[in-house]
C-alpha cells in the first residue's frame, strides 16, 4: 500500500483518502445534579439532570431552557467551569471533577471552545488583542482570516477599541470570532446572539456553521426560546 | 503578530497593575538582606583567614603557645625532668586542639655577645631556633649556612619594648626605633677555649609570637653539633604548638593534666577571637533574619501582583492557558530581579572585600583581594532557595 497525500493506492486501485485525524470527543453527563439546582430538579423532571446522556460526534445539539432551569449551569459544567454539583461529567474518559488544570487547559486550547453568555472579554485588551490572545494559543488561524472574518460581521472598524468600551453587540461578535479561531471538536454556546439584531444574528450563525462543519464538529447550543439558527439533530429540553 | 506582542498582551493583563515604587522596594529589601548575608559570611571569611589562614605572616599569634614543663620544688635538682622525650612529643601532636608541634632548640654552647662603641656592652646570650614555619613574620634575608659570617637574628619585639620604656629612660640612653635596632652589629662570638668563631650578628626582624632571641635552626643544630654536648640537641625544654583554639577546655584540661606551663599572654588574642565568633554569629543571625524578611517582602510582592491580576489569570486559563504557562510567564518576568539582586549583592561582597584587603594592608595583615568560596557558597545557596521560593510561591498563587 502507496500513500500519497490524499490518495491512497490499493492493489493498484486508486482511492480517495479522506482522512480523519479527529477522534471525536464524546461529552456524557451521568446523574448530574447541580447543587444549587437540588430541589427544583428533584420537583420536576429533566432530559438532561439527573440521568445519563452522552453527546457523540457531529451532533447539533439545541437545549431548551426556560430561565432558571440551569443553562448558563449546564455550560459551565460542561465546559469544566463548576464542581458544585453531585454526579459525573466525562470528556471522553477524562471525569472532569478529577482532571487536572493543566490538562483541562490543553482541551479547552484544542477541542472544546465556548462561546459565553456573558462575552468575557479582557476589557483592558483591545478587540483585534482579544481574538489574537487565543489565536496565538494553537495559530491555526490565520490573521487573515480573522480580518475577514471581522469584515463579515462588521466590527473590522472597532478592532482598535478597548473591550471595555465596546457596545454589547460588538462584544458578542469580537466573543465568537474569538471562539472560532482554535481547533475544536464541539462548540458550546450559551445565548451566543442575544445581543444581535436579526441581520447580524443570521450573519454570526452563517460563519459559526461554516467553521463547525470545517472542523467537523459538533455544537451545543443553550437558549430560552426555539430558534432556526442551526440545522439542529435534536433539540431537548432542559 | 509576533511572539513578542502576545508577551505584550500578557504583559498588559498581568503585570499592569504593578507598582514601580513597590517593586523597588521589594527588590531593595530583598538586595539588604542579601547582602548583609555575604558580608557576614565575608567576615567570618576573613577572620578565619586571618587566624588559620596559609599566608599569614601577621602577628595574630592567638593560635600559638609555647609549653614547658613546670618546675617545681620536687623536680628543681632532677636532671633531664624538664625535657621532653619523644614521647611526649607523638602525644602532643595527638593531642585536643593542636595542629602542629615545633621543638624550641636552644644553644647548648656558649655564646658572647659584644658591641664597641658609645653603647659598649658585652654579655652571654642565650639562643634558641624554632622551625621556619612558625614565626609570625619571616625576613627576607632569614637564613644561614656553615661558612658565612654573617648571622640573622630576630628579638622578641618585647625586648624592645622594655628597653624603650624601662632601661633606656632610667639610664638616660637614647630611644630605638625598629630600623635603628637592626643597623646595629655585634659581634658574637661562639664557642670554648681555643676553638671559637666570631659572627657579624645583627636584628633583622622582631616577633610578637615567640619571647626570645632566635637564631636560623641551621646555625643553632651547627653550633651544637660543633660546640655543644653530645645528644643534648635531641633534648628541647621547650615547645612551641599550633592549636585551633587554645582557649578551648579541652587543650586547658590536658596542658594542667601533664603539668605544661604556658604563657597565658598567648591566650590574649584567644579571647578576642571568641569575641569576634560571637559577633560574626550574631552578624549572621541577623543577616538571616534580614534576609529572610526581605525574601518575605519580595515573595509578598508577587502575590499581591497575583492577586492583583487574579481575574484575568482566571479568563486565561478559561479560554485555554494552562497554570504551567501562565506560571512560567511570571516567573520569567520576577526570575532575572532576583538574579540581578543576588548579583548584585555579590558585587557589593566583591568591593568590600577589595576594601578591607587594601584597609588591613596598612595595619601588615594579609588579605586575599577576592572573596574566597565561603562566600560564593553562600551566594549559591540564598539563590537557589530564592529560586524555589519565588517558582513556588508563583505556582501555587496561580493555581488558587
Amino acid at each position: 500500500m502507496k500513500k500519497t497525500g490524499t490518495i491512497i493506492v490499493i492493489n493498484d486501485r486508486v482511492v480517495t483518502f479522506e482522512p480523519n485525524y479527529i477522534i471525536h470527543m464524546q461529552l456524557s453527563l451521568q446523574g448530574v445534579v447541580p447543587i444549587p439546582l437540588r430541589e427544583k430538579i428533584a420537583a420536576g423532571r429533566s432530559a438532561v439532570w439527573n440521568s445519563t446522556v452522552s453527546f457523540s460526534k457531529g451532533e447539533y445539539l439545541f437545549v431548551q431552557a426556560p430561565s432558571g432551569t440551569g443553562k448558563t449551569t449546564l455550560v459551565h459544567v460542561l465546559y469544566g467551569l463548576r464542581n458544585d454539583y453531585t454526579g459525573s461529567v466525562k470528556w471522553n474518559s477524562h471525569e472532569l471533577a478529577k482532571t487536572d488544570a493543566e490538562t483541562i487547559a490543553g482541551l479547552r486550547a484544542r477541542n472544546l471552545s465556548v462561546i459565553f453568555q456573558d462575552m468575557r472579554l479582557f476589557p483592558e485588551l483591545t478587540a483585534w488583542e482579544n481574538i489574537e490572545i487565543k489565536r496565538k494559543l494553537t495559530d491555526t488561524v490565520t490573521t487573515q482570516q480573522v480580518e475577514a472574518w471581522m469584515g463579515r460581521l462588521g466590527i473590522s472598524e472597532k478592532r482598535n477599541s478597548l473591550g471595555a468600551t465596546l457596545s454589547y453587540g460588538e462584544q458578542q461578535r469580537v466573543a465568537i470570532i474569538r471562539a472560532l479561531v482554535q481547533p475544536f471538536e464541539w462548540l458550546l454556546m450559551d445565548e451566543p446572539f442575544s445581543h444581535l439584531d436579526h441581520a447580524n444574528t443570521a450573519k454570526a450563525a452563517t460563519l459559526v456553521l461554516e467553521v463547525v462543519q470545517q472542523h467537523k464538529a459538533g455544537m451545543i447550543l443553550a437558549d430560552l426560546d426555539e430558534n432556526t439558527y442551526f440545522p439542529y439533530t435534536k433539540t431537548i429540553m432542559l | 503578530m509576533s511572539e513578542a506582542t502576545q508577551k505584550t498582551m500578557l504583559q498588559k493583563l498581568l503585570l499592569q497593575g504593578t507598582n514601580k515604587a513597590r517593586l523597588w522596594a521589594a527588590l531593595g529589601a530583598l538586595c539588604v538582606g542579601t547582602t548583609l548575608l555575604l558580608l557576614s559570611v565575608l567576615i567570618w571569611w576573613n577572620f578565619n583567614e586571618l587566624l588559620y589562614g596559609k599566608n599569614q605572616s601577621d602577628s595574630l599569634g592567638s593560635t600559638y603557645v609555647t609549653i614547658g614543663k613546670r618546675v617545681t620544688e620536687q623536680n628543681m635538682g632532677v636532671k633531664g625532668a624538664t625535657i621532653f622525650t619523644p614521647q611526649d612529643i607523638s602525644e602532643l601532636q595527638r593531642a585536643p586542639e593542636v595542629q602542629d608541634v615545633g621543638v624550641i632548640t636552644s644553644n647548648h654552647f656558649p655564646v658572647y655577645a659584644m658591641m664597641g662603641g658609645q653603647m659598649a656592652f658585652a654579655t652571654d646570650m642565650p639562643l634558641e631556633s624554632v622551625p621556619d614555619k612558625f614565626l609570625d613574620r619571616m625576613p627576607a634575608d632569614w637564613k644561614w649556612e656553615p661558612g658565612s659570617r654573617t648571622l640573622p637574628l630576630i628579638i622578641s619585639s618585647q625586648f624592645l619594648d622594655l628597653y624603650n620604656y624601662v632601661f633606656a629612660p632610667s639610664q638616660g640612653l637614647p630611644q630605638l626605633s625598629e630600623g635603628s635596632v637592626k643597623s646595629i652589629a655585634l659581634n658574637m662570638k661562639v664557642g670554648r677555649g681555643d676553638s671559637t668563631e666570631t659572627f657579624l650578628a645583627h636584628v633583622v626582624g622582631f616577633s610578637d609570637r615567640i619571647g626570645s632571641v632566635l637564631a636560623p635552626q641551621s646555625f643553632i643544630d651547627y653550633g651544637n653539633r660543633k660546640y655543644g654536648t653530645p645528644g643534648a640537641e635531641h633534648a628541647p625544654a621547650q615547645l612551641i604548638l599550633r592549636t585551633k583554639d587554645p582557649s578551648a577546655t579541652q587543650f586547658a584540661e590536658y596542658l594542667k593534666q601533664h603539668d605544661y606551663s604556658t604563657n597565658s599572654q598567648n591566650l590574649r588574642w584567644s579571647r578576642i577571637r571568641a569575641i569576634v565568633e560571637v559577633v560574626t554569629s550574631a552578624t549572621g543571625i541577623l543577616a538571616l533574619l534580614l534576609m529572610g524578611i526581605g525574601a518575605l517582602v519580595f515573595i509578598l510582592f508577587i502575590e499581591l501582583t497575583i492577586a492583583r491580576a487574579q481575574h484575568s489569570l482566571t479568563l486565561l486559563q478559561q479560554i485555554g492557558y494552562g497554570p504551567k504557562y501562565l506560571s512560567g510567564f511570571m516567573t520569567k518576568r520576577f526570575l532575572p530581579l532576583v538574579l540581578g539582586t543576588v548579583i548584585a549583592s555579590g558585587l557589593i561582597a566583591i568591593a568590600a572585600q577589595a576594601i578591607v584587603s587594601a584597609k588591613i594592608k596598612d595595619q601588615g595583615l594579609v588579605l586575599p583581594s577576592f572573596p574566597g568560596w565561603p562566600v560564593w557558597a553562600a551566594m549559591l545557596l540564598s539563590t537557589v532557595i530564592l529560586v524555589w521560593l519565588v517558582t513556588r510561591s508563583i505556582s501555587g498563587a496561580i493555581k488558587k
